[in-house]
């Protein structure tokens, strides 16, 4: 029985297309069958993060219109079996999906995979609505700015409105040198003030911009620290205890000169 | 008036401008973080209330006007009213100093 999970945060271009590629990579990576869906209609951009634009036939919008079976609108994964995608139409009819359809298609998932993993739309109007409607549970992507975190929490509210329980959190982009100087809010800091239990933090990473380029997510890459948080992040869901720590600069240059020597891993 | 204005402005021995010019300095210290989080968690309360500021501010002179019908020695002005968020509790906070009243 799959979980479904949706990645959602109120603002866009904090990072939940990115976080549901590489969740979702990393947890098949890690053994887990995955189905990931890009709830995004009319601004597709998972299956280009993931690298399978060029094949897809099918996509969500097909499946719920009875034009094709969802089975053969999944595409499958170049490089990690058990891996899947449902890519979202580039319609522009943002009615097309209901809530309804939503729950329908993730209870027909539910019974061969482990993992749902929803990429949601930004906002908090249908789109979002429709993303979080077949949810077990959610998970919050904020930046630690101000904007940010500010949508997280009316998001938060909608969700626990939704009664879907209490989300969890996933801080991205943070810069620990900014953190150092105290000109960038802290992990703790964002913790504290959204009240949500966090599951993980991604620091700003340049190989997410060159993973993404080539459509691999980075959590292949093992010199991303990025891919790493995200590799933690999934064993977390897995329910693996990873301890999360606030990621400092140090734990960056010492991981980068002795993380192979030692095998030593900053615990992002 | 920024800080460099007011350093200016600061005379040796004047009482006033040195406090001012020394909770400048204070001030110069809060980091960028510190301010941020202290405007999220004011903004945060606000919009989970849904509370206006006209609404916020009509509050507080009909909470002015209950309290002067029990406390007249207090000063209107000296109340003040704040949403905030403590801890993992949201919270409306009113601190009323008294005076002692008049025979
Ligand atoms: N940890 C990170 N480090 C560096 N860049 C990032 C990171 N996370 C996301 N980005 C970049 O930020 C931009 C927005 O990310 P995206 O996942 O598309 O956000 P959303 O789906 O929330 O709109 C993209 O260009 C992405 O490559
Ligand atoms: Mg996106």
């Amino acid at each position: 029985m799959a979980r479904v999970i949706t990645v959602t945060s109120g603002k866009g271009g904090v990072g939940k297309t990115t976080t549901t590629a590489n969740l979702g990579t990393a947890l098949a990576i890690q053994g887990a069958r995955v189905v990931v869906i890009d709830a995004d209609i009319g601004l597709r951009n998972l299956d280009v993060v993931m690298g399978l634009e060029n094949r897809i036939v099918y996509d969500l919008v097909d499946v719920v219109e009875g034009r094709a079976r969802l089975r053969q609108s999944l595409i499958k994964d170049k490089r990690v079996p058990e891996l899947y995608l449902l890519p979202a139409a580039q319609t522009r009819d943002k009615d097309a999906v209901s809530s309804d359809d939503m729950i329908d298609l993730t209870n027909q998932l539910r019974q061969e995979y482990d993992f749902v993993l929803i990429d949601c739309p930004a906002g908090i109007e249908t789109g979002f609505k429709n993303a979080i409607a077949g949810a077990d549970e959610i998970l919050i992507v904020t930046t630690p700015e101000v904007s940010a975190v500010r949508d997280a929490d009316r998001v938060v509210g909608l969700v626990e409105a939704a009664e879907k329980g209490p989300p969890r959190l996933i801080i991205n982009r943070l810069n620990p040198r900014l953190v150092a100087k105290g000109e960038m809010l802290s992990m703790d800091e964002v913790v504290e003030i959204l009240a949500l239990e966090p599951i993980g933090v991604v620091p700003e990473d340049e190989h997410i911009v060159s993973s993404t380029n080539r459509g691999e997510a980075a959590v292949f890459n093992q010199s991303s620290q990025a891919g790493r948080a995200f590799h933690n992040i999934a064993r977390r869901l897995n329910g693996e205890h990873v301890p999360l720590l606030e990621p400092t600069e140090q734990n960056g240059v010492f991981d980068r000169l002795f993380g192979g020597l030692f095998g030593r891993r900053a615990r992002t | 008036m920024t800080s460099r204005h007011r350093r200016k402005s600061r005379t040796v021995d004047g009482g006033e401008d040195a406090v001012s010019f020394f909770s400048d300095l204070f001030r110069r210290k809060e980091t960028s973080a510190q301010v941020a989080k202290e405007r999220l968690l004011t903004v945060l309360v606000h919009d989970r209330v849904k509370l206006t500021p006209e609404a916020l501010e009509s509050f507080k002179t009909d909470l002015a006007e209950l309290i002067q019908r029990y406390f007249p020695s207090v000063q209107p002005s000296e109340i003040e009213v704040s949403l905030l968020r403590e801890h993992t509790s949201d919270r409306l906070k009113a601190d009323i100093p008294l005076r002692r009243a008049l025979d």
